[in-house]
């Protein structure tokens, strides 16, 4: 069963107005917050266990509490570039509650001090960004956003800034360098946002989910947020699930809940006929999981983390056994090199390498010794940039050829896929 | 020899004073040279917008060479780019495109004879649930099959360009 | 200043220092490319690894703060794996260009690969292919196929030159470096972007296909082609010199120098020297030795100049050392000469002065001329000496000519001013192209050793600055004391001369040296 808390209303055309919005309780908690202290809304959004919805589930409390007490301003920036593959919840949050995100986000940069916010979103979504755009005039008319919100004293000033295709922007320091006016690449770490960001200036880097999140911590308080999901994974989560289900959609479910009634239940299940192959958990960057794992597995940090995956982005892809393993393969290494931004060299290399080794698999020419090879080239790719897009483009091929391991060694030796009906040639130009 | 018309000159004003620095505006600026400019960014433009902002043209060029939804190249008015990430190549995608080459007989990159169409394979556009899908420039159109993607793309080019 | 332990050694390092300055420090050898001492951390190529005592894992040295009591290593197996794969990573697109790059020889991947890499490569899917042979102006030529993308040079054009020129333009493995539609990379510093990248992908025209580094012998040297005074390198052989590259010096010019600075080596060179002395009795010009001439000039004019000094005039060019102006003023002073002369073409430039580098004053000793003026007469200017040339009120003259008579357009007419004397002794390195128009039926040409050929002190605008002897051109030209010690009767030892010039066969190189 869905929990919709963030996505009870989403149903209602109205919803993404601010009459509408407000008439189902919106910016109630807005004017609640702003009553508060902040430095106890950043211990409230700690206590109830927030963790970061993007992707890496960093605790979205212990990250604002990294901001230093140093008299500079503080940029509040929402991740709006949800660019991972299979992840399309972000959208639906925008286009359906635009006020949801903004009410969240004012909330937020009260409590972390920020008199500034971007709503960083990618540049193809347009019609998100028609919207949001829509909904911050809106809420600046109001006297929401602007000075003196609600009459507390607190300043804060919201605008968009419009991607324009690059995966690599979602990366929160890439983001910056964007917002910035460079390309997109990310910068070293050390220093962290949270000291030196935008500009230089301390700088939060959230979630759409994550902001919105706060919303309801301050609505329901600690105990109330916690009422969901487990002790380490509290609150709701939404899911995007895709790929061959039969009802694919996004799904709000209380973290914990098991992936068999996800994709099950909730999801529809699979198509008559076709059986459960693997299932990706968290998006294309997320080691893959075999049937038997998925069905046994909790949706949830801690879970995931024990089969060597993530819960990531919240993407559920599901495969079922009409498709072969190494084209999939091929599908996301070209994706990964065609989004590489190309500073660290074993990154830019190494997905263009990956790309090649995959695709002579596909066209019939490679040898086995190629498929250690594949081993070699993604190990020495992880851990070793500046950021984690070339950990990303190597872990599905290491759990790709770790868990399919037949269909890739089929592919090499007889030149052509184990599953009938899917022909190379056919489907690549 | 390019210029932007009165309004983009001082929508690139205006944005050259929105953000923190003149260099976060490259984005935008870019944007509105490629809307007057048939639907791609030229090099004559590169230079022109580089002179308007004040800024380095290779700062420009960076920018307008990094991100895919600039275009370097002449385009159709319908850039009709078919999603074949993960989730839409499970569903079709690629055959989805595949087909779009065949029936407006064009590669991918290329324009139609009548100048109305360019396909071109894109990655992920965040609408997996609603595979197979495209972008048709400003729009998407899901839940597709090839039948309806054709008579989608036709009626866009009897309406004049979207 | 934080101690740290490197390999096992302890070293200090300044507060603020990177782990890879410290392992700089010590010589200790650290696999990198894109970190270079004098732009901004990159941290891109991804090959300073090392392992921090009590760290996550392995992390990059050019980013790491040096803290006391730091335990770094970069000796263990996965940290040399993992510099290995890094290598590969480098190599797998590279072209294989060594035979014809001029980087051979003195290439970061020659080098690194040898110390680090060493492994059998097992990249056989086909390489990224990018445009080579791009011509980006009058001076450098890029390869992108070559480059690995350090970005050393976008941030050298970013950060000190600040002419913003350079980019690296596309995503991942079709990055390219270059300026926007190809526009000339030619602001007054782009060689040092040659000098700083570590491999064939930006090169000097000037030096294109012209010889392989391994032939070139280097000495140190102080640029002379304005007041600052770069420190420098000289490249050379058998041949003649080859080029110019800075050396650090953190008082004077930091780790770069001007785009001017790389043409001084060219003056130098036999093909633009005087060889021999000249004498013209006034029908016809004679040839002989120095020594000779010298000689001759202390039989015939010693003894004149002493008895008739104030007709006597001697015009100096900062172009000389300090301890040659000491030596030469002397001797005048002894002599009753007092009439000294300041010759410089770029005496209104000056104060000029680009916050960089380049000084307006195209002499490298300027202030040592006066320094040592002062000790005498003085200097008057050179429009004075031309006028009593002009009025018969000098009627010997003695001139110091510059060598680098690129910085000197008033090179002919001076010569041919002041020549009206009756008797016009010319002390000059450069060789003697429409010198026949002399006005004095008594001249003399007397052959100068260049800078690269002595040893001396300059004293420029940031420092005083003693430079020691490179090699032999032109054997039988005089330094300025030697001249002034043969003009007084007293005797020099002459060096032997200088190997004969080899004759190289010509072909397909040969006849495209210096072009694309």
């Amino acid at each position: 069963m869905e929990t919709k808390v963030l996505s009870e209303h989403y149903d209602k055309p109205s919803f993404k107005t601010l009459s509408g919005y407000k008439e189902l309780s919106g910016y109630e908690d807005l004017a609640k917050a702003l009553k508060m202290d902040p430095k106890k809304i950043i211990e409230d959004v700690k206590a109830a266990g927030l963790r970061g919805r993007g992707g890496a589930g960093f605790p979205t409390g212990v990250k604002w509490g990294f901001l230093p007490d140093n008299g500079e301003p503080r940029y509040l920036l929402c991740n709006a570039d949800e660019g991972e593959p299979g992840t399309f919840k972000d959208r639906l949050m925008m286009e359906r509650a635009p006020h949801q995100l903004i009410e969240g986000m004012i909330i937020s940069a009260f409590a972390i001090g920020s008199k500034k916010s971007y709503i960083y979103i990618r540049g193809e979504y347009n019609e998100s960004i028609r919207i949001l755009e829509k909904a911050l005039k809106e809420a600046y008319d109001d006297g929401l956003l602007g000075k003196n919100i609600l009459d507390s004293g607190f300043d804060h000033d919201m605008d968009i800034y419009v991607g324009a295709g690059a995966y690599i922007c979602g990366e929160e320091t890439a983001m910056i360098s964007s917002l910035e006016g460079l390309k997109g690449q990310p910068k070293l770490k050390p220093p962290f946002p949270a000291i030196e960001g935008y500009l230089k200036k301390p700088t939060i880097v959230n979630n759409v989910e994550s902001l919105a999140a706060v919303k309801y911590i301050i609505r329901d308080g600690v105990d109330g947020y916690r009422k969901y999901g487990t002790e380490k994974s509290a609150g709701t989560k939404l899911f995007s699930v895709s790929g061959n289900v039969v009802k694919p959609g996004n799904y709000e479910i209380p973290l914990g809940m098991s992936m068999k009634e996800l994709i099950m239940d909730i999801a529809g299940g699979i198509k008559p006929g076709r059986k459960l192959k693997a299932v990706i958990p968290g998006g294309s960057s997320t080691p893959i999981l075999t049937a038997e794992e998925a069905l046994k597995v909790d949706m949830d940090y801690e879970s995931m983390a024990e089969l060597g995956t993530f819960l990531g982005s919240g993407a559920v892809i599901v495969i079922d056994d009409s498709n072969c393993m190494v084209d999939l393969l091929g599908v996301l290494m070209h994706f990964y090199h065609h989004e590489s931004c190309g500073q660290c060299t074993p990154c830019r290399e190494g997905t263009g390498w990956l790309n090649k080794l995959v695709h002579s698999i596909l066209k019939g020419e490679a040898k086995m010794k190629d498929l250690e090879l594949i081993n070699g080239v993604s190990n020495h790719m992880m851990g070793r940039t500046i950021c984690a897009l070339s950990d990303a483009a190597a872990m599905p091929a290491l759990s790709f050829l770790k868990k399919f391991r037949d269909e890739f060694e089929y592919y090499v030796k007889e030149g052509r896929s184990k599953i009938k009906g899917v022909s190379y040639a056919e489907v690549n130009h | 020899m390019f210029k932007l018309s009165s309004e983009g000159e001082a929508f690139v004003k205006k944005e050259l004073t929105r953000y923190e620095t003149k260099r976060s505006a490259i984005i935008p600026c870019l944007y509105k040279v490629q809307e007057e400019n048939d639907g791609w960014v030229s090099p004559e433009s590169v230079e022109y917008l580089a002179k308007l902002m004040d800024l380095p043209s290779a700062w420009v060029n960076e920018v307008l060479k990094f991100y895919t939804m600039f275009n370097q190249k002449p385009i159709g008015k319908l850039h009709v780019q078919v999603c074949c990430n993960i989730s839409c190549a499970m569903n079709g995608g690629r055959e989805l495109a595949n087909h779009l080459n065949k029936e407006f007989n064009i590669k991918d990159g290329e324009i139609s004879a009548d100048g109305n169409v360019t396909i071109s394979r894109a990655e992920c556009l965040g609408s997996c649930g609603t595979a197979p899908m495209m972008q048709v420039n400003d729009n998407y159109y899901e839940d597709l099959t090839p039948a309806t993607a054709v008579d989608t793309i036709k009626s866009l080019i009897v309406k004049g360009s979207v | 200043m934080p101690k740290l332990t490197i390999n096992g050694t302890e070293v200090e390092v300044k507060e603020g220092a990177t782990v890879i300055e410290a392992f700089k420090k010590m010589n200790e050898d650290i696999a990198h490319y894109c970190w270079h001492p004098g732009l901004s951390i990159a941290g891109v190529c991804r090959l300073c690894m090392i392992d921090v005592e009590g760290a996550r894992g392995p992390q990059i040295a050019c980013n790491t703060l040096a803290k006391e009591g730091m335990v770094v290593t970069n000796q263990s197996e996965q940290i040399k794996d993992i510099v290995k794969w890094g290598m590969d990573f480098h190599l797998i697109n590279h072209p294989l260009d060594c035979p014809i790059c001029d980087q051979a020889g003195e290439c970061g991947l020659q080098e690194q690969y040898m110390k680090f890499g060493q492994y059998d490569p097992e990249m056989d899917q086909p390489k990224v292919k990018k445009r080579k042979v791009v011509d980006l102006g009058e001076k450098i030529v890029l390869d992108s196929e070559r480059c690995i993308l350090c970005s050393r040079c976008v941030r050298f054009t970013d950060e000190v030159s600040k002419t913003k020129e350079l980019g690296i333009f596309n995503r991942g493995d079709r990055s390219e470096v270059g300026t926007f539609a190809d526009k000339p990379l030619n602001n007054k510093y782009s060689l040092n972007t040659v000098d700083i990248c570590p491999v064939g992908a930006l090169t000097s025209k000037d030096f294109r296909f012209r010889q392989r580094v391994w032939y070139l012998k280097n000495d140190d040297t102080v640029c002379n082609g304005c007041s600052t005074g770069c420190n420098v390198k000289v490249y050379y052989n058998e041949d003649g010199l080859f080029r110019v590259t800075p050396e650090y010096n953190e008082d004077v010019n930091g780790y770069w120098m001007c785009d001017e600075g790389r043409d001084i080596y060219k003056f130098a060179n036999k093909d633009q020297r005087l060889l021999k002395a000249k004498k013209y009795d006034g029908s016809s010009w004679q040839e002989q030795t120095a020594g000779k001439a010298m000689q001759e000039l202390h039989h015939n004019l010693f003894d004149d100049v002493k008895t008739n000094c104030s007709k006597v005039g001697v015009v100096f060019t900062g172009q000389y050392t300090n301890e040659e102006y000491a030596d030469a003023m002397q001797t005048f002073k002894s002599l009753g000469v007092a009439s000294f002369f300041e010759w410089n073409d770029t005496a209104e430039n000056v104060n000029d002065f680009d916050d960089l580098l380049i000084r307006g004053d195209k002499n490298p000793n300027t202030k040592g001329l006066q320094d040592e003026a002062a000790n005498h007469s003085g200097l008057k200017k050179l429009a004075d000496a031309i006028a009593a040339v002009n009025s018969g009120q000098i009627d010997t003259i003695f001139v110091m000519a510059p060598e680098n008579i690129a910085v000197y357009p008033n090179y002919q007419s001076t010569y041919e001013a002041l020549s009206k004397a009756k008797n016009f002794i010319w002390f000059g390195a450069n060789k003697t192209d429409g010198f026949e128009k002399t006005n004095s039926q008594n001249t003399y040409l007397i052959p100068m050793k260049s800078y690269i050929e002595k040893s001396g002190t300059f004293s420029g605008a940031k420092a005083i600055q003693k430079f020691n002897y490179v090699t032999t051109i032109v054997a039988g030209a005089l330094t300025l004391s030697e001249a002034m010690t043969l003009f007084q009767g007293k005797e020099i030892e002459f060096e032997l001369r200088s190997k004969p010039m080899k004759t190289l066969k010509n072909n397909h190189f040969t006849s495209n040296r210096g072009k694309l």
